[in-house]
């Protein structure tokens, strides 16, 4: 559930993120003046002597309200404070619980319909046909096979060992499941998200899970789907779905977890 | 925040620090905080000195001619404080202060420093840093600033404050991570990756105006910032070519020229003082260490050779000692590393440490580690002997020393 609701907030993020880069939008301002202090290093040793240092604090300001969902940077105020548009909060996505899953990335969509049919069980042994005819629903997976527990396309984390990348055998028909759907679905974009345990260095870990998510690249890669339709891209030790401090924990955290734009 | 002191010193100065005698007069701005809490907390917190009770001070000194010396010798002083405030100009006031030797009878120090009601705070710190030069030798480092994140209520804060983690001011806040802040060579700015965009990102964020923008925002992740000495490049990982490369970026172009190749992962960068270096993280040797590598030619030699995981470094201002995260037996200690000698020193008994860096004047470092399972930021000199520990409601990471 908490899976689904994050893959909602990361479909209504990268709507946001597709058209121009709206980071400014993002941001609102809150005026904040920065302590800054001149050295008094030049100040002479005196006996009652003036040579003074000034030391030039600016005065705390506070202003404009911050979105709930957000980023909120904060700053003195050298400009004109000024809270940014509506669409800001937007891009930022917040969840609307119940709201459904659609593909944004396709706006002709033959595959949307399907989504629709997210519960029923269409099963497919889908044969890859990489044509220009619409997809057989009982053949080829669907955007709704994604949510169908019982279909290999619904699983979408793979475990590693301890400072490993290398993807276990019993993935295998994981990783082939989902080849198959992103060379059905052209429209299909994936973002791989290496994950990391919490040991050591958080930049070391976010170089790992970053390798964890390359190597299921790879295989995907191997399996006919092209660089265009993936992105790799690392979480570090910064999003554990295990919270405890051994290895069990640890184990579970250890990943890369396959997500699809606009689920 | 609470600042715990874990160590010290064998031998601590004992300091008389007496309230600053504060001039009531037309124009002088009320409600001032007497300094002297500041300076003894400063002092006293450091290690280096005990500081004396001086709660029982009347009416306080407001210049050396009206103190008692040989009382504060008696009283088992070696050197004594005493300062004064009185208005100067409109909304501006006047510090001085001087520092006395007990012992010997004589002046050390004087200064005078000119600031607004708000700026004592500061000039309190500066006052404690004149103090520790002229007792110990020494600069201090007391004046300078920190950024850290703070997880606390689901959400992560950037916040800058106060070396003595007092005056603390959320910069950024985001749903999602945010790591790595990196202070630009002149403190006027922030570098740091967040995960904003459900993928890292690295931004740089004035502290002026809380103006930021995506400098490094590639295909893939991009991570790891560090600031050149002119401040005008930032080497970064990204991985838009290979798993985790070490590039330069330049912040006016905004080209990203790629400085490790191969297929290893390389990571954590970080500028020599004198610019001739990059020392960064490389598992190339089969393992994470510390290597380095000419700026000018790209050839990277190994640095740390001892155990098997040795990361985020961090390089004293002179450029002659290195700081790392060092694991021994499965935990995660604060090392440094004297580079011309070689010697490796382990400097903490916590075993989650993370994220060195050096204040200012060398002598500290700044780290994050767990007690209890809840993230605390640290302080240990470099040889080891004074610690302490800064800790807040929320989990603390991810520290920072800057100018």
């Amino acid at each position: 559930m908490k899976q689904l609701a994050y893959s909602i907030l990361l479909a209504a993020l990268l709507a946001g993120c597709s058209g121009t880069p709206s980071k400014e939008a993002a941001i609102e301002d809150r005026g904040i003046k920065a302590t800054e202090a001149a050295s008094a290093d030049g100040a002479k040793i005196v006996e009652a002597v003036e040579t003074s240092a000034a030391a030039g604090v600016v005065p705390v300001s506070e202003a404009a309200g911050k979105s709930a969902e957000g980023v909120t940077t904060s700053g003195a105020a050298t400009a004109p404070v000024s809270a940014k548009t509506g669409e800001s909060v937007q891009t930022h996505g917040v969840v609307v619980p119940g709201s459904e899953a659609k593909p944004l990335v396709d706006g002709k969509s033959a595959a949307s319909g399907e989504a629709k049919n997210a519960g029923a069980a269409t099963e497919g042994k889908a044969t890859a046909q990489e044509g220009a005819t619409l997809p057989k629903p009982d053949a080829v997976p669907t955007w709704g096979d994604l949510k169908n527990p019982e279909h290999p396309l619904s699983k979408r984390r793979l475990l590693f060992d301890y400072d490993s990348a290398a993807i276990r055998d019993e993935y295998r028909p994981i990783l082939e499941a989902h080849a198959q759907f992103m060379k059905a679905n052209k429209e299909a974009k994936a973002i791989l998200q290496g994950h990391a345990d919490e040991r050591g260095s958080r930049e070391y870990n976010l170089a790992l899970g970053q390798r964890r998510a390359e190597s299921v690249f790879n295989a995907m890669n191997l399996l006919g789907v092209p660089d265009a339709q993936m992105e790799a891209v690392s979480f570090g030790e910064e999003k554990p779905v295990a919270e405890g401090h051994d290895e069990t924990a640890w184990q579970q955290n250890r990943r890369t977890e396959i997500l699809y734009q606009g689920e | 925040m609470t600042i715990e002191i874990v160590g010290g010193a064998a031998n601590r100065i004992p300091v008389a620090i007496l309230p600053f005698s504060i001039t009531q007069a037309p124009g002088m701005p009320s409600g001032l905080h007497n300094p002297v809490e500041v300076v003894a907390g400063d002092l006293g917190r450091s290690g280096y000195f005990r500081v004396l009770d001086t709660t029982d001070v009347a009416v306080p000194p407001a210049e050396p001619r009206e103190l008692q010396l040989p009382v504060w010798k008696s009283r088992g002083a070696d050197a004594v404080v005493i300062g004064q405030i009185r208005p100067r100009g409109h909304d501006r006031i006047e510090v001085r202060f001087w520092l006395l030797d007990a012992v010997r009878q004589t002046q050390l120090t004087a200064l005078v420093y000119t600031t607004t009601p708000e700026g004592l705070r500061t000039v309190a710190h500066k006052i404690a840093d004149a103090v520790h030069l002229a007792l110990l030798g020494e600069p201090g480092a007391y004046g300078g600033r920190i950024a850290y994140i703070l997880k606390r209520n689901g959400r992560y804060e950037l916040q800058v404050a106060d070396a003595d983690s007092q005056n603390a001011v959320t910069v950024t806040v985001s749903p999602e991570p945010l790591i790595s802040p990196a202070w630009s060579p002149d403190g006027q700015r922030l570098a740091y990756v967040s995960f904003e965009d459900k993928k890292p990102v690295v931004y740089v964020q004035n502290l002026a105006d809380g103006r930021r923008r995506a400098v490094a925002k590639f295909r893939g992740s991009n991570s790891a910032p560090a600031w050149s000495r002119d401040g005008r490049r930032l080497a970064v990982a990204l991985s838009k070519d290979e798993t985790s490369q070490i590039y330069l970026l330049d912040l006016l172009t905004g080209d990203a020229i790629r400085f490790t190749r191969g297929g290893a992962l390389d990571t954590e960068p970080v500028f020599s003082p004198d610019g001739q270096w990059l020392y960064f993280t490389s598992d190339r040797g089969g393992s994470p260490q510390i290597y380095r590598a000419s700026l000018a030619t790209g050839a990277a030699t190994r640095v740390t050779f001892e155990g098997s995981y040795n990361v985020s470094p961090a390089l004293s201002p002179d450029g002659r000692t290195l700081a790392f995260v060092h694991r021994r037996d499965g935990r995660f200690h604060i090392a440094v590393m004297d580079l011309n000698s070689h010697q490796m020193q382990v400097l903490t008994e916590t075993v989650h440490d993370e994220s060195p860096s050096f204040a200012a004047n060398g002598r500290m470092l700044l780290y994050a580690t767990l007690v209890n399972d809840r993230g605390v930021l640290a302080t240990v000199s470099v040889d080891g002997k004074v610690k302490q520990r800064l800790s807040q409601s929320g989990d603390l990471r991810e520290p920072a020393w800057g100018p």
